[in-house]
């Protein structure tokens, strides 16, 4: 899995690429405290090359959502496709993880 | 607006060493070592043998996945010396495994009903600010490293069964596919 942060205004996306899977959904959480301690408030996490997800996966997910959540400020998780799709949906966490199908959508929504 | 569809049937982990789920005729059969690192290659080794027709092949390998790291992890302790044992059978109609691994059994069976229920509960009533305390299931022995989310999905998937033996350290299941419907005449 590969990280890349790239900035859209006061917009951070980052681009997952690859498995989130047992091995290395840790590495998201990790980037995304990191980011935290450096004041970032707005962040896009885009799946669009992600097919494989696993429930660490979906953990760190979970854990990057509810951090951002209590600290009020502001994640929309976006691209989400495929069986990345159909496990978030057998979890039963489409109504709560904040998501958009697009990032242009993402970055709308953050503005509003 | 409550949404009832969550309630409609409540999906439970049942135990039942009788289910015929367990009946090991005909399937294939591979063991393992308890190595963390090699759970995905593992399942890759079992997933081969599914067809090609099967669609979302990645979704059957990750489910699968789940339930070896489950047998690794919380069962065998990750004690490499301690086995995980697969039987498994895939045709384009259906997958059905039965996990098996040497360790004490799954002794928070029934609190994880309780919790699967009242996060089904919370799901219906659309109460997404409960919610955020129930989309993981946590242990004592939980880590950073659990997602706590592997068996709602599961109860899903497995839309067979997904059913424990007596001492709780061998789980079956089934999935059935959905079938291409063939105009007739």
């Amino acid at each position: 899995m590969e990280l890349k942060i790239r900035k859209n205004g006061n917009n951070y996306i980052i681009d997952v690429n690859g498995e989130m899977d047992l091995y290395n959904s840790y590495k998201l959480k990790e980037l995304v405290m990191k980011m935290l301690e450096k004041k970032v408030e707005r962040f896009i996490i885009n799946l669009e090359n992600v097919d494989y997800i696993d429930s660490s996966g979906i953990g760190a997910l979970i854990y990057i959502c509810s951090t951002i959540k209590k600290m009020s400020l502001q994640l929309i998780i976006t691209n989400i496709h495929g069986s990345v799709k159909k496990v978030i949906e057998l979890t039963k966490l489409m109504g709560y993880f904040p998501i958009t199908n697009s990032i242009e959508e993402a970055i709308m929504q953050m503005e509003e | 607006m409550a949404d009832k569809t969550y309630l409609s049937e409540i999906k439970e982990i049942r135990v039942d060493e009788n289910n015929p789920l367990f009946d090991k005729t005909g399937m294939l059969y591979k063991e393992f070592p308890s190595d963390y690192r090699q759970i995905r290659y593992f399942t890759l080794l079992i997933v081969q043998s599914a067809p090609l027709e099967i669609k979302e092949i990645n979704l059957l390998e990750q489910q699968i996945s789940e339930v070896i790291k489950n047998a690794v992890k919380h069962g065998n302790q990750c004690a490499v010396g301690k086995k995980v044992r697969v039987w498994y059978s895939f045709d384009s109609t259906h997958a059905h495994l039965i996990v098996q691994d040497e360790g004490e059994g799954f002794k928070d069976l029934e609190k994880w009903n309780e919790f699967n229920r009242k996060r089904l509960e919370i799901l219906s009533a659309q109460d997404f600010e409960s919610l955020a305390d129930f989309v993981s299931f946590r242990t004592q022995k939980s880590d950073d490293n659990d997602g706590g989310n592997a068996l709602f999905a599961a109860l899903e998937y497995w839309n067979g069964g997904f059913v424990f033996n007596d001492s709780r350290n061998a789980v079956a299941m089934l999935k059935s596919f959905p079938q291409k419907k063939h105009a007739i005449g």
